[in-house]
Order: C-alpha cells, then structure tokens, then sequence
C-alpha cells in the first residue's frame, strides 16, 4: 500500500484545478479544501514518492506547500464549560492554533465541569470525547487543581490525553494524563505574546508526535481501508454528502471518519458502500450513531480483525 | 484625592500563579473600563480552600452626567432643529440613545464625530428640557460593572458568594463551600488594610 503524507497547500484560486487534477492521477486525496475570496487552501494526502511532482507543481502557481502533521486527526478540545471564564481566551485560541497543522478540531464544554470538589462529566460526555482520536482538555491556573483536582474528569476516557494548563508542571505530575503543556492558563486576552505563541506551538508539536505514534502503532496492524479511500467513495456513491453544509461534512479521523449525515437516512447506504474489489463497507468497518448530533460514525477495523486489508 | 489603582495586590501561595491571576484581573478591568474607578484592590487566592476574596476601594466617579455636563447646545428656531456640539465622547452612546427615544432616529443625525443634530418645531423648549436630562448614573453603572468584574474574575466553580457594597467599599468572597465566618471578616480586615493605604 502507497505511504500517503498529509501536506498543506495554500495558493491562489487562479488553476489550482491543476493541482487536484495531478493529485487525482498520482492517487493521492483531497481531504479539504476551502475557498477564501481569491485564497485556496488545500489539505491533501500525497503518495510519498510524489511529493516532489506536487511540490513543483505547486511552485509553478506560486503556492506554499507545507507538512500538515495533524491531517486526519479529529481532537476534541474539551473545556470545564462554556462560561466565558474559558471561552474565547484559552479554549477557542487552543482549538485555532491546532487547526492550523491540518487538524479538525470540535469544542466540547462539559455540562459540570467547573470547579474542584464538584467538577464531573456525563457518561454522554466521555462517549462524545472518546470518539475522537485526542482529547485536549484546556485547564486554569492553579497546580492544585491541575493535580490534585481535575484529572477526575479523565476517568473512563479511553483516547491520549493532553492537558494544557497555566502552571510549569511536568507530564508525570499530572495523573492520567498522556501530555501536560504549561503557560496555556486561564487567561482573559488572545494568546499572542511570545510565550504563549511558543506554548501553543509545543502543543501542535507533541500533539503530532502523539498521532505519529498512534500512526506507528496502526502500521502494525493496519487498517483493513484507508479512511481517505472511504472518504472518496462516499463523495462518489452517495452525492447527497455535498449538499451538506457542516463544516468538513466527512471529517477523517486516524481510525475512522465522521459523517456529517442523519443516521437513520442515510447508514443503511453508507453500510453497503462498495468497493472495487468487492467488498461492501460494513465488512471493514463498525457503523454507528454518532453521539454528536445524529451524524454516523464509521471505525474501520484492522486487518487482523478482518483477515485483509484492500 | 486617590490616584486610580495606588494599590493593586494579589496575593497566593505559589507567585507564578499569583500573575496569571494579577493577569486575568487586568484584563477584566480593562475591558470593563474599571480601571480608572478604582483606588485600591486587593485579592487573596487560596485554591486549596477554594477561596477567592476580593476588596476593593472605589475613587469619587462624579454624581449624575447632564448633557449640560458633557456637550454646548444651540437652539435654531428658524431651521427648526438643535446643534449639539459634544465635549466629553465617552457618554455619546447613552446620548443617542435618549434622543433616538424622545425624538425618533428620523429626526436625529450626527454630521461628525462631535456634532448632534435634531429636527423638532419647538427648539427653545426642546433646548431648555434637555439642559437637565440626566444622560448617565456612572454609579449605577459601575455597580453593574463592578458585580459582572466580579463574577468574570472568580474561579468558575466558586459558586457561593458573598457580596458587600457600601459608599465607595466593596466586598467580595466567593467559594465553592459554604462561606464561613472567618473568611468574610478577612475581606474586611483586607478592606481595613486598603482604607489605611494598604500594606506595604
């Protein structure tokens, strides 16, 4: 199976159909694209040994064309609630900057999770967050708290957790958490003075280098499709995806994807998705109702589980 | 006469965490344009009691605003309208607000950035009525801004609270457990402390 890599480009609208054009001849994937005015941005997987052909085309239509490390990565931002005290500094500014490496991010406020005795989440909650691939929760500014208090909200999450939070602390300090990254506190400003720049972007670093292992551990046991292969035979077989208006209507994830469509309608056609070699999807993948509104979510098994991959 | 924010104290037991704190209550007063309002604050975090206290010591911010106070006024009986020149923009929005009630926006329009005019038939007497008509209570404001301060700056979860707002004294102690006694006298000592000029 070609190694795909997730790329970033941003160009002019001017012939950037070239671009998707030579993407489809070499087998790669468009997994985004959004059209700004006269601005292009395109995040797309490439066929390892076709960067370059890409990268050239790309130079030719003065576009840039960078890594995207976190593409097919869906991160749950999970903030105590959604009372202003989180809300937009640190939480939304947390969810931006993780976009910005290719990342689909989702906003989740807990209903009760303010506060240190009576902090809690909803068995609804942890199912939400745990259909994600990594779950960043965006905490205050108190070590007691961070230490000693919240990592209650972490039982029954199933995914990486990263924790970001005011304090120095080190990620040992923190139980159940996978990653803690400091100077990311409460605050009631934009993040934008150096160090919390410099914050957020050891964030998206290690964040990556979290769905890098998850990537390694997959390649193991790998999936039985490519969740962008899915992705485009739903584009193909069931032409309804595009008339919806949600943000990334197919959101990819590391394991899986989300479909932005109503469950009942629609999961009996995306269960019989056929693919050129003859299987139908229900036999890769789990199909389920999403716990985010009544959207379908599809977790594809491994090989082992199925005894192929195609 | 007290200068705006003399003494400005934040205290907790872990200084790092003492200026994210000092930070958020920067920011609070700022886009509360508090700032000027205020003497003297002082805040006592301790998370491990899941206590927040707060005093603070209001400067004099001025009795009622006329329009009188903030704009000159002529009246032209023969073009049938009032020129409203401002001098203090600050209260514009509360003006037009008024006037867009008593006169209707038809009647209302603003040239430039200091000038108000109004259409109406009877100039002199419109002239003579809005001379006395309060625009603004900067003190009822500021006790809208003050709680709302409040509530932005407190932990979240700290939903207990206590509040105490007298002359130019204000108290504030919030918990996540029921408040205790000891804990509002400490507000009041902290108050004490900020009257004498603040600890030093």
């Amino acid at each position: 199976m070609a190694v795909l890599r997730p790329y970033l480009y941003t160009g002019g609208v001017y012939k950037h159909g070239l671009l998707i054009e030579l993407l489809e001849d070499l087998g790669g994937y468009i997994i985004q694209q959004v059209v700004t005015g006269t601005e292009v941005n395109l995040i797309m997987l490439i066929p390892e040994k076709d960067v370059s052909v890409v990268k050239k085309q790309s130079d030719e239509l003065l576009g840039i064309l960078v890594e995207a490390p976190l593409t097919g990565v869906e991160i749950a931002v999970v903030s105590p609630t959604l009372a202003s005290h989180h809300l937009p500094h640190s939480a939304c500014d947390t969810a931006e900057y993780l976009r910005h490496p290719g990342a689909n991010t989702n906003m989740i406020g807990l209903a009760r999770g303010m506060g240190r005795r009576v902090s809690l989440s909803m068995d609804y909650e942890r199912k939400l967050i745990n259909e994600h691939d990594i779950a960043v929760f965006t905490f205050g500014s108190f070590s007691d708290c961070i230490i000693n208090k919240k990592p209650k909200l972490f039982e029954g999450i199933e995914i990486p957790i990263v924790v970001t939070g005011g304090p120095d602390l080190k990620t040992e300090e923190v139980p159940g958490a996978d990653l803690y990254v400091g100077n990311i506190g409460r605050t009631s400003h934009r993040l934008r003075k150096t160090e919390e720049v410099s914050a957020l972007d050891k964030l998206n670093e290690e964040v990556g280098k979290i769905a890098n292992n998850i990537r390694k551990q997959q390649a193991k046991d790998p999936l039985a499709v490519l969740p962008a292969r899915v992705m485009k035979e739903i584009e193909n077989q069931v032409p309804e995806i595009r008339t919806v208006l949600s943000p990334s209507p197919l959101t990819l994830q590391l394991n899986g994807l989300r479909v932005k469509l109503p469950y009942d309608e629609f999961h009996e056609r995306i269960e019989k998705l056929e693919f050129d070699e003859g299987v139908i999807l229900s036999e890769l993948a789990s199909i389920s109702r999403s716990k985010m509104k009544n959207y379908i979510l599809i977790k594809i098994k491994s090989k082992s589980d199925v005894g192929f991959t195609i | 006469m007290m200068d705006s924010l003399e003494v400005f104290d934040v205290e907790s037991a872990i200084a790092s965490e003492q200026e994210f704190y000092r930070k958020i209550i920067e920011d609070n007063l700022s886009s509360l344009k508090l700032a000027p309002a205020i003497g003297r604050i002082k805040v006592v975090l301790r998370p491990e009691d899941s206590l927040f206290q707060m005093a603070i010591i209001l400067r004099d911010v001025g009795t009622r605003v006329t329009t009188n106070d903030i704009a000159d006024m002529e009246a032209k009986p023969i073009a049938g309208e009032i020129i409203i020149s401002i001098k203090k923009e600050q209260y514009i929005p509360e003006l037009l607000g008024k006037l867009w009630d008593r006169y209707g926006k038809a009647n209302i329009s603003q040239p430039d950035r200091w000038t108000v005019t109004i259409s109406t038939d009877q100039p002199r007497e419109e002239e003579a009525f809005l001379k006395d008509m309060m625009v603004a209570d900067p003190r009822h404001r500021l006790h809208e801004n003050l709680v709302d301060f409040a509530i932005r700056v407190t932990p979240e979860g700290f939903r207990v609270r206590y509040h105490l707002y007298k002359g130019n004294q204000f108290i504030f102690v919030a918990s996540e457990e029921a408040l205790k006694h000891e804990w509002i006298e400490e507000a009041g000592t902290m108050l004490e402390e900020l009257m004498k000029g603040g600890k030093k």
